[in-house]
């Protein structure tokens, strides 16, 4: 004889069993009630971060991190993760020149704290953000909230954010700057059919104080910087092959003049009940900021901007460029509440392959690397 | 519904309530009963399979509508394995007299099978030939036990069950917040109990090759049929499925029979959870502890 536990699989049902709870009048609109996830989570991550233009290690972050997140009754949940940034490196003064000045060596410490309340058919939660690094603390605070139809087949989403960062230089560049921005983001997520799912999100961000990179030359930004963020997401299960794919667009536009278009397409396939494997690309190309310069042409001069123009930067991160990632993950759930899972990321970043337009000039390519190793337990 | 039907409420304060909600629960069974029974003249059903060769659609309502869209997308995701339309094996295979039909038998019948030969519009049903018949038997009683579990939680019902011939729905658990434990009868040793399930909400439903059949020449012909040759299944002697709903819990038990030894990757790919008397009578249910 055997004794067994019901196991509940939140998520995860199959075709069927929701097409079978779908039917009006099988399960009741009101045992739909948005409720605390019912198991929590634990997880620890480790992740290596580097990168490389040509004949140059730049720059290198080991970062380990821990996450949890806990159902509290069946109306709250708490969640908040720690993480330890270790970055080393240089990072260039001018374009992507470095100089022997600009090597450097940073800890960035950061956490944050998200409680959730799940009412019927919405949920609300409040959270709070710290990082800190030796010449940079940021605070945030944030609001969010869901609210869903009567069929569940659609949910709104909302959210409202504000962040203040203080920065202070070790060179002293600056003393004492703040920069402050809000954030407030609407989104509407749609149930399709039982294998679509379609979401599509606004952001508008809206940002004063001081933007300026105090290690770069000749870098002076606006002090202020609003931006536009529009994101649609689609998510298609493809029973025949045991496949999901998400594909999505996002479109930003800021005040800086930087327009950029991210285009992302990434599939899990089941290769067994315990292995999924998910390979994923993506493509990213900006137009330049407004102030952003092109270097000259003579190597022998390190020119600053012409004239004496109030805002410039020769940040390449700023210049007008295209970028590609390709990524692949693999997660192992070896017992019913143990994953492990393992990702690595390979980028690249070159001006010429903007596309609609030429790239900026005479900007190394920028290449990264990323590696992730992940454990984490449902409890 | 032919099988002995229970409803258990808890945590309701006056007798009186409890009585008039259990009522309410019964008359919802009832009422689906009547609607989807091939026994009597006035369902839908007969309505349905009385123009079959006709060339006349019948207009539906939408609440057969949506079981038909169901039973639909179960003959697609079965690969034909689920046919409504299989009802009429009954007419080559007699239980009672323990007699194996004929190759020709069989064959007679399966020119009455099709649902793919079926014109279902999503509002209108027309049976392509005369003979053709469509058979609620392996979703309706499922469908019932939902609808019932919904209205006496809609009313407010936090704890209870509703048993219907051993498909069953869990309302919520014991007020004491104790799950309720479930036996699964043993396919092989009648009134003994083959496993123990605790369950605090939702739906379980078995399938098995003992409900009806008989044994000839020593192999076992159960009531299971498959649709696509006419045969009974002959691989697991019972497969017992959690989901959120009932229907859903049979649909994917019948189903898993229908599968044969494919049926762990099936219900994994589900995502339910199950326990299954393989054909050793061995039990085969991952991630779930045997106990004594």
């Amino acid at each position: 004889m055997a004794a067994t536990e019901d196991r509940k699989t939140a998520s995860g049902w199959g075709l069927i069993a929701l097409a079978a709870c779908a039917l009006p009048g099988v399960m009741p609109a009101t045992a739909q009630a948005e409720e605390a996830p019912e198991q929590g989570v634990v997880a620890l991550k480790y992740s290596s971060y580097e990168d490389h233009q040509p004949g140059l290690k730049r720059l290198s972050v080991k970062s380990p991190s821990a996450y949890l997140m806990t159902p509290i009754g069946r109306e709250w949940s708490v969640e908040g993760s720690v993480t330890h940034d270790d970055v080393s490196g240089a990072s260039p003064r001018y374009y992507t020149d470095v100089t022997g000045a600009s090597r450097m060596h940073d800890d960035r410490k950061a956490g944050d704290l998200r409680l959730t309340r799940y009412f019927e058919r919405s949920t609300l939660s409040v959270g709070a953000s710290h990082s800190d690094e030796h010449d940079y603390v940021s605070n945030a605070l944030s609001l969010a909230g869901t609210v869903a139809s009567e069929d569940h087949n659609t949910t709104w989403n909302w959210g409202v954010g504000a962040a203040h960062d203080r920065i202070n230089p070790v060179n002293d560049l600056v003393d004492n700057e703040t920069r402050r921005t809000t954030e407030w983001l609407l989104g509407i997520t749609q149930a399709l059919t039982p294998q679509d799912i379609v979401q599509a999100n606004l952001t508008l961000t809206r940002g004063r104080g001081y933007f300026s990179d105090p290690y770069k030359l000749f870098d002076a930004r606006p002090r202020q910087r609003n931006a536009t963020i529009a994101l649609v997401r689609w998510n298609h299960w493809w029973s025949d092959l045991g496949m999901a794919t998400k594909l999505s667009y996002r479109f930003y536009d800021d005040s800086f003049g930087i327009r950029s278009h991210t285009l992302e397409l990434a599939a899990d396939k089941h290769l067994s009940d315990t292995l999924v494997l998910t390979p994923s690309l993506r493509y990213y190309t900006q137009r330049a900021a407004s102030f952003y310069y092109d270097p000259v042409s003579d190597p022998n001069v390190y020119p600053a901007p012409y004239g004496t123009p109030t805002y410039s930067s020769t940040d390449q991160r700023m210049s007008a460029f295209g970028a590609l990632g390709l990524g692949l993950k693999l997660a192992w759930q070896f017992e019913p509440d143990w994953t492990l899972d393992v990702k690595g990321e390979q980028y690249e970043q070159r001006s010429n392959w903007r596309l609609g337009g030429h790239g900026s000039p005479g900007v190394d390519p920028l290449t990264a690397t990323q590696w992730q190793l992940g454990l984490a337990r449902r409890f | 519904m032919a099988s002995p039907c229970r409803i258990r409420l808890a945590g309701v304060a006056d007798e009186a309530q409890a009585q008039a909600l259990a009522q309410a629960a019964v008359d919802e069974v009832r009422r689906i009963e009547q609607r989807y029974s091939r026994y009597r003249s006035d369902s839908i059903v007969s309505r349905i399979n009385a123009a079959a060769g006709s060339g006349r659609p019948v207009p539906v309502d939408a609440e057969t509508a949506h079981l038909l869209d169901f039973a639909d997308l179960l003959y697609r995701q079965s690969e034909g394995r689920f046919d409504l339309s299989s009802g009429v094996l009954r007419q080559a295979w007699d239980f009672k007299a323990a007699r194996v039909p004929s190759e020709t038998e069989l064959a007679r019948c399966r020119e009455c099978i099709g649902w793919d030969r079926v014109v279902w519009t999503g509002e209108a049903i027309a049976l392509p030939r005369a003979g053709m018949e469509i058979d609620f038997g392996g979703i309706g009683k499922e469908y019932a036990v939902d609808r019932a579990a919904t209205l006496l939680l809609e009313a407010g019902v936090r704890s209870g069950l509703i048993n219907l011939g051993g498909d069953l729905r869990v309302l919520g658990p014991h007020p004491d917040g104790r799950p309720w434990r479930l036996g699964v009868a043993h396919p092989r040793a009648p009134g003994a109990v083959a496993l123990e399930w605790a369950v605090h909400d939702g739906a379980l439903a078995t399938s098995g090759d003992y409900e009806r059949y008989f044994e000839q020449d020593g192999r076992r012909y159960c009531h299971i049929l498959d649709p696509r040759t006419g045969w009974p299944v002959s691989h697991w002697q019972s497969v017992t499925v959690a989901a959120p709903s009932c229907l859903a819990a049979g649909a994917l038990s019948t189903l898993a029979m229908l599968a044969g030894p494919q049926a762990p990757a099936f219900l994994q790919s589900q995502g339910v959870a199950y326990a299954a008397l393989d054909p050793r009578g061995e039990l085969v249910a991952p991630g779930l502890e045997p106990s004594t």
